[in-house]
């Protein structure tokens, strides 16, 4: 988003800056500020069964922090700055104001939000599905279709583990596991440390979708 | 679908369909937006949750198609002709040309985007069940906790001094103060700090403080924080509070004398490198306030409140929210008596300014943090009944409902 016209007076007044490695915002903190970096990266990182998780390195153009426009909840991942890092930090009060003067950053949220929207809705899908087979296996498909550079036409590999689709699919690690076990007995996936590999992806949609069909009848 | 297609003068497509054509289908992947000009259309959808099957028109003039060009994704609806309809067609790159020009459009959208999404981020929640049972107070301190446990004091000592600013009644409050000492002092982590390995699902329940606001107001266990006396739980001398202007001098007396407040300050001062123009003042307390060094912001802005500006309308603003960012930063230092005096400063001199209704709303925060609920909720009243109605009106809103409820 090189063509944002944010001027200097802008940074001037919304800009802040963080050295290597300084915390933006922490994890269940409470949120009231969204982010753009004008440059650096940020690394979004979470904890996930007492473990840092990296969710996603952030850079020049990216906005986070954006859940924070809409309600104040706590933040659900933590961000740091792993180099100096510039930053347009606004607060959900000026929103409004905000995307009035700015349409090219109105214009990037909506984009931000027509992915979250989806993402969301996909995640919801999942959740809604009855059966814990079903929810796994269209977890995996869920990140199948995340990833563009994926044939889904042959044998796939997802870097996921199983904690991973415990969560993804609203399961306990337990319960995620021992579908999983049952998917790699029938020879439908292979389980490694840090990856599943998945044989016929297709089929796993086509089952998901038609299963999801039934529900509704 | 290239049926009776026409460039217009911009290079965006003119294409008009004959009743009961399909523009495009439900899971279909194209990065085409539109624009209804004349007929109609009518979206078809299948609702998530039941699999119910919902239909809505596209009124002339609108887009239809946007969510899925931007993210890129497939359609999630099936979009139909009703008569014989025109539509234009854009590329996002079309579309982002043209909504550049209208911030208004742009604006309409994100509303209607951002509201789409926060309903399906609760509905996803409610599946989870996580509402009622995640308590952000534990599970700051234990992000706190895991930091300090891997040596990372830096970050830790940021959670925990999070964990002191919003929530210094919190059961955790007395033990987070002390490892924050400790850290200062470069003490490394007890062998015995425990972090249970539990996810959010794990935890144990507790009531949902309203799902959108999360200052707990439970009675404060062994905070070494904030020492009021027991006088706090006192009824209001029943005269005064319904007047709009707000006789605060009176309630101060409410607050004792703060015992030996312990300051849970960032030392790292370096504020004279700032200019001197109350602009100047302004950012550098902001970006120290950001980051989370009230002191060093407090003292900046205290500079702006000496120089007391008033010709322009930027200074006059900027002393304004001087008094009210002063008064954040005390409340962030645990300083709350003199924070209540400095929002009542901003009650008493700026009664026109936007920052008066944030610092009622602040007294309130202030009241609420010492469990003086009865005095909290007035001022809370005071801010729902201020105009612009806006989110602060609802987030009062939700303060009075939250304290009544208990």
């Amino acid at each position: 988003m090189t063509a944002m016209a944010l001027d200097e007076r802008f940074f001037e007044k919304f800009g802040v800056e963080y050295s290597p490695n300084e915390i933006i915002f922490c994890e269940w903190e409470p949120g009231n500020e969204f982010y753009f970096i004008q440059s650096g990266n940020v690394r979004i990182v979470k904890l996930i069964q007492n473990r840092e998780k990296n969710l996603s390195v952030l850079t020049d153009g990216d906005v986070f922090g954006e859940m924070a426009i809409l309600e104040e909840q706590p933040r659900s991942a933590t961000a740091i700055a792993t180099d100096h890092v510039k930053l347009l930090k606004f607060h959900r009060d000026n929103f409004d104001t905000l995307m009035s003067g700015n349409p090219a950053l109105a214009y990037k949220l909506l984009v931000i939000f027509s992915k979250r929207i989806y993402d969301a809705k996909r995640r919801l899908m999942i959740l809604l599905l009855e059966e814990p087979q079903l929810k796994v296996m269209d977890v995996l498909v869920m990140l199948a279709e995340q990833d563009p550079h994926l044939d889904l036409q042959n044998e796939i590999a997802l870097q996921v583990t199983a904690k991973d689709v415990a969560r993804w699919a609203g399961l306990s690690e337990s319960d995620a596991q021992k579908e999983l076990t049952h998917l790699s007995r029938t020879d439908k996936i292979e389980l490694f440390g840090d990856k599943i590999v998945v044989k016929k992806i297709r089929e796993f949609q086509r089952l998901v979708a038609s299963r999801r069909k039934s529900m509704y009848q | 679908m290239s049926n009776g297609a026409g460039s217009g003068p911009s290079g965006i497509i003119t294409r008009t369909y004959k009743a009961g054509s399909i523009i495009y289908f439900e899971n279909d992947k194209s990065e085409y937006i539109y624009i209804l000009k004349a007929g109609k259309v009518v979206l078809t959808s299948l609702k998530l949750d039941t699999g119910e099957e919902t239909k809505e028109e596209v009124r002339q003039g609108e887009f239809f198609g946007v969510k899925s060009a931007l993210g890129k994704y497939p359609r999630e609806e099936t979009a139909q002709t009703m008569g014989n309809t025109v539509v234009l067609v854009l590329t996002p790159a079309d579309f982002e040309r043209l909504v550049l020009k209208n911030a208004n459009v742009v604006k309409k959208m994100l509303r209607v985007f951002s509201n789409q999404l926060r309903r399906i981020v609760k509905m996803e929640r409610s599946v989870l069940g996580e509402g009622e049972i995640v308590n952000p107070d534990a599970e700051l301190f234990k992000i706190a906790e895991y930091y300090y446990k891997a040596g990372v004091v830096q970050h830790a000592q940021y959670a925990y001094k999070r964990y002191m600013e919003y929530y210094p009644d919190g059961s955790n409050a007395a033990l987070a103060m002390k490892r924050i000492r400790a850290i200062d002092a470069g003490e490394p982590a007890p062998p015995d700090i425990g972090v249970p390995d539990a996810g959010p699902m794990d935890m144990p329940a507790r009531p949902a403080s309203g799902g959108d606001d999360f200052s707990i107001d439970e009675p404060g266990g062994d905070s070494d924080m904030i020492d009021f006396d027991a006088t706090s739980h006192q009824d209001e001398p029943g005269q005064g509070s319904a007047d709009s202007t707000l006789a605060l001098s009176d309630e101060m007396d409410d607050f004792l004398a703060e015992k030996n407040t312990p300051s849970m300050d960032d030392f790292s001062i370096d504020a004279a490198v700032a200019g001197d123009t109350p602009r100047d003042l302004n950012d550098a307390a902001d970006a120290s306030f950001a980051k989370g060094n009230f002191s060093t912001a407090l003292d900046l802005y205290r500079k702006i409140i000496s120089l007391n500006r008033v010709n322009g309308n930027d200074d006059k603003r900027l002393l304004e929210k001087a008094h009210f960012d002063a008064g954040r930063c005390l409340m962030e230092m645990g300083k709350p008596k003199e924070a209540l005096e400095i929002f009542s400063k901003v009650l008493r001199n700026f009664s026109d300014s936007p920052y008066m209704k944030m610092a009622i709303y602040h007294i309130g925060l202030i009241f609420e943090s010492v469990n003086q609920k009865e005095k909290a909720i007035t001022y809370y009243n005071k801010v729902l009944n201020m105009s612009p109605k806006d989110r602060l009106n609802s987030e009062a809103l939700n303060k009075i409902k939250l304290l009544q409820g208990k």
